[in-house]
């Protein structure tokens, strides 16, 4: 018997793992979620006379072809040089898929034995000779939940998140997860025959950044681009972050044990992720609390009490439309289960990244002697304190040091000119800040953002520590040649 | 039937109370589903259910007080052909407008749409479109 990873929980939750492991042979998994590291390899055949690519682009977006003359391979995060976030390589692909005319344009510096220098053209996948999608990573095992602690709105790969942990995203579809159902790698490894994009391809390597100590498990995949639907190719927009591809993939487990059995029955009630804040633009990311993905599911998570609303950003429905294709092919006899060749890694460990240079926090570089003023402080008393000093932001703070607003020399020479009296007249209440251990670039994107000149530094309570300004950031980039 | 009207003050007229005038003549009750006042006047967005003739009739009370009325037909559209069921938009939605069914397929209820535009740009496939009003 034939079952999709939803109903093997059912059985398994019914007649326990025993019974469901005589009684089914084969689970399939689903999923349909943004895979950004995925491409595509591409030859052309030769043009008469011959070109040996330097660069090539394809409908204006860049393809990598530092091999051999006519190969190239096509990302799907390349962003269009015309079109921006709004067409990238994941649309190329999509459009290659669907048999869409692509606009070829490359150019070289021409040897004796390709002498063309450049080359425009237009082809289809017919036109071409192979045409693979090959994927570094795909099909993570498991994968947090985002949410964003910061009061302004912020744009990443896990999409749009709120201020103060408005919404929650999440990616990944539970227990219809590929790599989910079989964690211990028992039946899943090289040369494994899966559904990728809506054809037959294959697992050829373990992915890149594979961690199964983690419970994030990777695979790198490969199959005819050719032979795929655009039903589960997509190419995406993902808002002010990029461009990526929606990639549909399922991989069939055989219930070879009674340990397979009950690891294809796991639900979603008993698959747990962390709730990640995105607010904090470090390598780790402080979490909030475990959720499970019968909580995700539901559309609704608790954070702090509240009620927030969730966004699942791979297609749950679509996901569940690949299990059930693939449980289709195989009782039909169209698809045929593979033996690995190979088993996938299970001690790999995901290293960071080794940086020769330490990166500077604000703590190293912000003004620690700030100038203060309280609320009830007189406009005539502020505007002396810049007259006698050469600096443009004045935090104001209450009685316990803790941050109410800010006044710039601009707001001071407003207030004098209509008249007002005191501070808290005056004083913007919505101030831009940072803490002491971000990363100064995170600042600096912060101010280029706002269009601000200058932010006060606060600690968790809200008490003032310094300030960083635009001339603090440019004495850093003088000290960078030393 | 749910109708939308928008309404457009002069700031002179703002300051009267116009749509209570209205409510209190009518006794329909409509919802306000985004209002914004500025120096240059401003706009009110109802949603009223009424019969059609009674929301008429609204309508040409408002006219007569001196309000610029606009009935606002058909402004967002989830264009199902593209639309792959992600639900990136689902989280951004204020009211509920959009929302996912139990077989996990997204939908939009226009009526309770109140054109934020928050979804429209997290729409990956721009399956989402706002025709202006």
């Amino acid at each position: 018997m034939v079952v999709t990873a939803e109903e093997m929980v059912e059985i398994v939750r019914e007649r326990g793992e025993v019974e469901a492991a005589k009684e089914v042979d084969i689970v399939t998994t689903g999923t349909f979620g943004a895979m950004c590291s995925s491409g595509a390899w591409l030859n052309f055949g030769h043009a008469d006379p011959p070109i040996k690519m330097q660069r090539i682009w394809l409908n204006d977006v860049e393809a990598y072809t530092g091999v051999a003359a006519v190969d190239a391979y096509i990302g799907a995060t390349q962003l269009s040089e015309t079109h921006g976030f709004e067409y990238g390589g994941g649309h190329v692909i999509e459009d290659l898929v669907r048999g869409k005319e692509i606009k070829v344009r490359a150019i070289a510096y021409g040897t004796d034995c390709y002498p063309r220098k450049e080359l425009e053209t237009t082809v289809t996948k017919d036109d071409i000779n192979q045409a693979v999608l090959c994927n570094p990573r795909n099909a993570y095992q498991s994968y947090v939940a985002a949410t964003n602690s910061r009061d302004e709105t912020i744009y990443t790969y896990m999409g749009t998140l709120l201020p103060n942990y408005g919404n929650v995203t999440y990616s990944g579809s539970g227990s219809l997860s590929p790599l989910h159902n079989d964690p211990n790698y028992e039946t899943i490894g090289i040369g494994t025959r899966i559904f990728l994009g809506g054809a037959q391809g294959y697992i050829f390597w373990e992915g890149t950044q594979h961690a199964p100590t983690k419970a994030m498990g990777t695979i790198m995949t490969i199959g005819n681009l050719k032979e795929m639907d655009a039903r589960y190719i997509r190419g995406v927009t993902v808002e002010k972050y990029g461009t990526s591809l929606y990639v549909g993939l399922g991989i069939p487990i055989p219930i070879i044990n009674e340990r397979v059995a009950k690891t294809t029955g796991i639900s979603d009630g008993e698959i747990k992720t962390d709730l990640t804040d995105y607010g904090t633009p470090r390598r780790d990311r402080p979490i909030l609390r475990e959720v499970t993905y019968s909580e995700l599911k539901s559309g609704k998570v608790e954070i702090n009490g509240n009620e927030v609303l969730v966004s699942p950003m791979s297609s749950l429905k679509r996901a569940r439309e690949i299990a059930g294709v693939l449980k289709k092919w195989i009782e039909e006899k169209r698809f045929f289960l593979s033996q690995p060749v190979e088993g996938l890694s299970t001690d790999q460990v995901f290293k960071p990244m080794k940086q020769i240079a330490g990166v500077p926090f604000v703590r190293d570089v912000m003004t620690r002697e700030v100038v203060t003023a309280k609320p009830s402080d007189s406009i005539a008393s502020a505007a002396k304190i810049f007259a006698k000093r050469n600096f443009d932001h004045l935090p104001i703070v209450d009685a316990k040091g803790r941050l109410v607003g800010i006044a710039t020399s601009w707001d001071i020479a407003v207030a004098v000119g209509t008249g007002k009296k005191k501070l808290s007249e005056v004083l913007s209440s919505k101030v831009i800040t940072a803490k002491e251990d971000e990363p100064v670039d995170a600042v600096a994107r912060r101010l280029e953002t706002h269009k601000i000149s200058g932010v006060p530094v606060i600690n968790a309570r809200g008490e003032l520590r310094g300030i960083l300004t635009n001339q603090d950031l440019s004495k850093l980039l003088g000290g960078r040649g030393r | 039937m749910t109708r939308k009207v928008l309404l457009r003050y002069s700031t002179q007229k703002a300051t009267e109370p116009i749509l209570a005038s209205v409510i209190k003549k009518t006794e329909i009750l409509p919802n306000i589903l985004y209002a914004e006042l500025s120096t240059k006047g401003g706009e009110i967005l109802l949603s009223i259910d009424a019969p059609d003739k009674e929301v008429d009739k609204t309508i040409a009370l408002f006219k007569q007080k001196g309000v610029e009325v606009q009935e606002i037909k058909r402004a967002i559209e989830l264009d199902r052909d593209s639309c792959f069921d992600c639900g990136a938009c689902l989280s951004l939605c204020p009211t509920g407008a959009l929302y996912m069914t139990d077989d996990k397929s997204v939908e939009l209820d226009e009526n309770k749409c109140i054109y934020c535009e928050l979804c429209v740009p997290s729409c990956p496939v721009r399956a989402l479109k706002l025709s202006k009003f």
